[in-house]
Formats: C-alpha cells, sequence, structure tokens
C-alpha cells in the first residue's frame, strides 16, 4: 500500500509536464483492448485479440474554448465584424484556445505469455497528430485595431503561442498481474516525427510612449522564434517529385525525426469492488533533426522616427537617414533563419479513477485453469455496474488544465458494454459522453463519442469527439 | 423491461451520432470581415541649436532633403486608406524662422507642402494636423512620397541669443493612418 501510494504521488507529479487529449469514456473501458494505450496496468483479461488494420481505432477530438464556429458564422443577419469585435476581440483571453486531434491505429494487437500467463503483451503502431493556437489576444487587437491611441499599451509577444505535430508511434507494452489486487504495466515508444511545427515561449512586447524628442516613441523588445522540422519538405514535396504520402511513409517509418517514450499505468483492487487505477503516458521527446528551419527574432529596439541632430548631422551632406535608421533596427533585432536541431517533450497525460462495482451477474468465466484470471481481471467483468470517477490533467504552455469525469457503465452479459460519462472541463460543463461494446463472438465493436448534448447543432460546439474501431478478441487460453 | 436501458442506451448514442446536425452556417460572411487597424509612429525629428543658425551666413539656414521609403513600401501604399500627418514645431531661439515641410517624388518633384512661420521665443508650440484621404488631401502624395525636404529660413538676425536654456528650432512629427489588411 505504501509502494502504491508513492507511485500515485509519483503519477501526480508527473501531470506538472502534461499536455495532450482527454478520452475519459475509453478509458478503463476494460471490455475494450485499446483502452490499454491509456493505461497499460489496466486488468486486460483477453488471451489474444488483434485489431483490424485502420480501423481498430480511428479517434478525432475538436475543442475549442470561449468561442464557436457557430458564434461568428451563423447565419444570423449580424455583421461579421461587430461578431468578431464583441464575441472574439474583446471576449477572449491568451488562455482561450482552439485544438484538434487524430489518431488512427495502423496495428494493435495483444496476447498472453504462454510460460507467464500473468503477464500480457500488446503492441502496434498508430499515427498521431495534434494542433493547437492560443488565442492571441494583444496580437490580435494590434492586427485589428492598431497601436493608434494606445499609449503606454504593451503588446506581449508571449501571446504567439502555436504549435502541431504529426508523428508515427510504434509500441511495445507488458501487462503484470502482480498480486491478486494488483496490476502495472509500462509501454515503450518509438516515436518518428513526420511534422513538427512550434511558436511557444516567446517573450518580449511592443509598446508606443511618448517620446523623448519626437512625439512618439515605438519599442520592440522581442524573443520570438518559430521552429519547424518537416514543414519545408512537405511545402517543396511536389517540386522535389515526392508524392505527399511517400514523403508521410517515408518519415513516419523511421526516416524523420527519432523519439523515445513511455507509458505506466496501475490497477489496483482496494478490496472486492473498489478499484483504483492510474497512468502517465507519453513520458519521452522527440528530438528533430530532418529538415529542421527555424526562424528567430531577437533584440531590443526603440526609435522616434528620422532623427537629425544639428550639427552632427550636417558631417555627411549625403547621408541616408532613413536606410541608416532600417539598418540599425535590422542589427538591434535581427530576423534570422536557422537549420539547428532542437527537442520537444511529447504530450505527456495524467490519468486516475476510482470505481465502485456493484450487483454482480454471476461467478467469473474460468476458461482456463490460469489462477491469474481467477481474480482481478475478471472480477470487474461479473459485476453488473460501475460507478466512479476520473482525473485528468495536463500541463499546457499556458498552465495545467483539468477535467473531471463520473461514470456510470452497465454490462449484459458478455455481450453489451455501456458507459456514460458527465465531465467538466475548461470547454465545457455539459459534456456528457456514451460509450458502446459490443462482443459478437470473437468480434469486437466499439463507438463512442463526447458531449453529446451538443450534437444538435455541432458548429455551436466548444468540444466534440468521436472513437470508434473493431477488434478480434479471444477469451480462451492460447 | 430490463433490455430497455441498453436498448434506450444504444439509440440515444446512435441518435446522437448519426442524427448529429449543424445550424447554418454562412462561410462567405468571411468575404465582409474588415480588418482595418490605425497604425501611429514618428516621422521626422530635427534639432537645430541656435549658434549654428547664427553661423550660417545669409537667411537660408538649412535645407536638407532625405530619403524616406517608408510610404512608398508595396505593402503601405497599396492598403492606405486614409490618415493623419501631425507636426510640432517649438521654437526657443531669439529669431523668428519659416520653417517648410514637402513631400516629394522620386523625381525630385514636389507633392505636397507645410509651412510653419514662428516668432521668435518665447513663443508657444505650433502643432498641426494634416488629413490625407477621402476627408483630406490626397492619397497619392502619400503613396507616392520616396523624400522629405525640410527647408528653414531665418527671418531675424545673426547675432542674438535667446535667453532661455539651450535655445533651440525643435521640429517633431508623427503619423497616423489607416491601414486595410483585409
Amino acid at each position: 500500500m505504501k509502494n502504491l501510494l508513492i507511485l500515485y504521488i509519483m503519477l501526480f507529479w508527473g501531470y506538472m509536464t502534461l499536455h495532450g487529449q482527454n478520452k475519459e469514456v475509453l478509458y478503463d473501458f476494460i471490455e475494450i483492448p485499446q483502452a490499454l494505450l491509456l493505461n497499460p496496468g489496466m486488468n486486460a483479461s483477453y488471451n489474444w485479440y488483434a485489431g483490424v488494420p485502420l480501423i481498430s481505432g480511428i479517434y478525432a477530438q475538436g475543442a475549442t474554448s470561449g468561442l464557436t464556429v457557430n458564434d461568428i458564422f451563423a447565419a444570423d443577419g449580424l455583421d461579421i465584424n461587430q461578431k468578431v469585435r464583441d464575441r472574439a476581440l474583446y471576449a477572449l483571453s491568451k488562455r482561450d484556445e482552439v485544438n484538434g486531434i487524430f489518431q488512427i491505429d495502423i496495428l494493435n494487437g495483444g496476447f498472453r505469455g504462454r510460460k507467464d500467463p500473468s503477464n500480457f503483451y500488446s503492441f502496434g503502431m498508430y499515427v498521431e497528430g495534434y494542433a493547437q493556437n492560443y488565442w492571441p489576444e494583444d496580437l490580435a487587437i494590434l492586427a485589428y485595431e492598431g497601436n493608434a491611441d494606445r499609449l503606454d499599451q504593451r503588446f506581449d509577444l508571449n501571446d504567439l503561442n502555436a504549435s502541431g505535430q504529426v508523428i508515427n508511434v510504434l509500441h511495445f507494452g507488458i501487462n503484470r498481474q502482480l498480486k491478486n489486487n494488483l496490476t502495472v504495466g509500462a509501454r515503450i515508444k518509438l516515436y518518428s516525427g513526420i511534422l513538427d511545427i512550434n511558436s511557444t515561449g516567446n517573450k518580449g512586447y511592443f509598446v508606443t510612449s511618448e517620446g523623448q524628442n519626437n512625439l512618439l516613441r515605438s519599442t520592440l523588445d522581442a524573443d520570438v522564434r518559430f521552429r519547424s522540422s518537416g514543414l519545408d519538405a512537405l511545402i517543396n514535396a511536389n517540386d522535389n517529385g515526392e508524392s505527399l504520402s511517400g514523403l508521410f511513409t517515408k518519415r513516419g517509418f523511421f526516416g524523420g525525426d527519432p523519439g523515445l517514450g513511455f507509458d505506466v499505468g496501475v490497477t489496483y483492487n482496494l478490496n472486492e469492488q473498489l478499484v483504483l487505477t492510474g497512468s502517465l503516458l507519453d513520458i519521452g521527446l522527440l528530438y528533430h533533426t530532418s529538415d529542421v528551419l527555424n526562424y528567430t527574432l531577437k533584440g531590443n529596439a526603440s526609435l522616434e522616427g528620422v532623427e537629425i541632430i544639428l550639427p552632427d548631422a550636417l558631417s555627411d551632406p549625403n547621408a541616408d537617414f532613413w536606410q541608416e535608421l532600417v539598418d540599425e533596427i535590422e542589427e538591434l533585432i535581427p530576423f534570422e533563419e536557422n537549420d539547428k536541431n532542437y527537442v520537444t517533450l511529447r504530450p505527456i497525460k495524467f490519468y486516475s479513477s476510482i470505481r465502485y462495482n456493484f450487483g454482480k451477474q454471476g461467478e467469473p468465466k474460468q476458461s482456463c485453469d490460469c489462477d491469474y484470471q481467477n481474480d482481478s481481471d475478471f472480477r470487474n467483468l461479473y459485476y453488473l455496474n460501475s460507478v466512479g470517477g476520473q482525473l485528468y490533467a495536463i500541463n499546457r504552455p499556458r498552465g495545467p488544465q483539468f477535467a473531471f469525469t463520473a461514470f456510470y457503465q452497465r454490462r449484459f452479459g458478455d455481450v453489451l458494454a455501456l458507459k456514460a460519462t458527465y465531465t467538466v472541463d475548461k470547454f465545457t460543463a455539459s459534456n456528457i459522453g456514451l460509450g458502446m461494446s459490443l462482443q459478437a463472438g470473437p468480434v469486437n465493436f466499439y463507438i463512442m463519442a463526447d458531449n453529446i448534448l451538443s450534437y444538435g447543432n455541432i458548429a455551436d460546439s466548444n468540444l466534440a469527439s468521436f472513437q470508434l474501431g473493431l477488434n478480434i478478441i479471444s477469451w480462451d487460453g492460447n | 423491461m430490463k433490455y430497455i436501458p441498453k436498448y434506450l442506451f444504444t439509440l440515444l448514442l446512435y441518435l446522437a451520432i448519426v442524427s448529429s446536425c449543424a445550424e447554418k452556417q454562412d462561410f462567405d460572411q468571411l468575404d465582409n470581415l474588415d480588418v482595418i487597424p490605425t497604425a501611429e509612429a514618428s516621422l521626422l525629428y530635427i534639432e537645430a541649436p541656435e549658434r549654428i543658425i547664427n553661423q550660417v551666413t545669409g537667411t537660408n539656414f538649412y535645407s536638407q532633403t532625405f530619403n524616406f521609403d517608408a510610404f512608398s513600401e508595396e505593402f503601405f501604399a497599396d492598403n492606405i486608406l486614409d490618415g493623419i500627418v501631425t507636426y510640432e514645431v517649438e521654437n526657443t531661439t531669439s529669431k523668428p524662422l519659416d520653417i517648410t515641410f514637402e513631400f516629394l517624388d522620386d523625381a525630385g518633384n514636389s507633392l505636397d507642402s507645410e509651412n510653419f512661420i514662428v516668432n521668435a521665443a518665447p513663443t508657444a508650440i505650433i502643432q498641426r494636423e494634416i488629413a490625407y484621404g477621402p476627408a483630406g488631401r490626397s492619397l497619392d502624395i502619400i503613396r507616392n512620397t520616396s523624400a522629405i525636404r525640410v527647408s528653414a529660413i531665418n527671418l531675424g538676425d545673426n547675432t542674438s541669443v535667446s535667453s532661455l536654456p539651450n535655445p533651440s528650432v525643435y521640429l517633431r512629427s508623427s503619423a497616423k493612418f489607416r491601414l486595410r489588411l483585409k
């Protein structure tokens, strides 16, 4: 128990570097093998499973905070300029964001160890991509309204914060039942970065103030960078006679940026009916070494227009004061390009849950003499109902984000399992998700979606996601 | 009866996903979006001490043409809608002055000019705003400006010195323009 407590503390501290997306319906949905990707220490009761290639796991999510597509583009007869002013420019803050993520399982499978059936191995490959952009509050005002009549108002360059990444992930995991009431798991991931763009951690400001000599003084203090890997090749693919699919395949199969990551997870049965789980995912990094193209703008300059102070200015009658000013600015704040390699941390996710099972539907199915199955693995499955709560946390560039989920799960024999969730996070406080796992013989089909109340008008939704997949699962001895 | 919850649940999930829809969106509104910031910055600052004015023989103590490409930059010239140029002249010397700003094109032709007659110190600061665009002078003046000429004529003597500290003439200017980015 002490060790478990330490593990939980470690997991919780781990969220401090988190960044990712919540899959609250799939988490700990033990009837679905893809849930192992969210907790490698999940109670896995299968003997083996094989995901149907390319369709074993398809996931997509889009989220915006503070603003929806409908807010701006609804055919409501209102002036779009007024809507942009009222609903975006003066309503959103730098903490508001828009993001999207997708994940497609290419291969996914798992099998129980022959020599030691308390071990379950899983492996696979998936492609994942995300893009996120925080609302550049100050820069949006600067672009939309300008700097006029805003004396001494600083426009923060840190508001520029955007990133996106597409990677291919090859993974292998081990899930081991250590005790009747304790299962742990770990997964190693080899990343191959296909595309990475980011402009984060920017510093500086632009301000217009009263001039010391002239009427106005404009100051730019900048430490801004844009980094990319794979972007140049993507843009010039046509010119280079390369197809996009060929480029993605080449970079996705270890011709791109290398990376390494780990997942860890645990399931602990406090008693017959009460279960704790936790996991940390994607503890890793990518080293961007291929097709790197970076831009930087770094320095400080203040100017009050072209300044001519006599008699010094008379010393060179042919002086080009304008060009000297331009040259001075370029020297003080150089805009530079480089191809230096860089490292990005992978988005790490933290999940945990507490689940209470009740309503037995019979004795646990025992398909072999392996005593690893007698207790915890099937314990969850022979209860009809589960209720509980989940905590999800991520650390984004603007600080940590949390999601709290309450769920109810209902099983109908070995055939059907349903899960309903209610989640509160920064995007919405009315997120109801539903998930279904249907087991028809060896064929497993699952489908889930969240924030379903918004599906009546998806354009007015702050969050929408869905996931589905098809697996072949064997519950028999291998 | 016991099957009702699962059918209800499955039906709900099915309906949620399959019947998801969106109210009519009009993305053509984007064509009507106006992004028109107003940018403001200093233009030109000239400072001439009285001792320099006194050293120059003749009345035209200063005349210089400056290359000034900011207005004729393609991005600026293509997107300017209107604007205001603000001038400020401060004279703390002992002599009245006649100062002229001129906007010149590539060939050195004068496109526009602004003249200031300032009295000897003590004198109030003269400030003047000139509008360009539909409500003012032609925007083509701004678009075609590639140089500024400043001329100053001493309307007084070459010997007197103001009792004010560091007597000089100061010419200040700034511009505020609206630009259509979209």
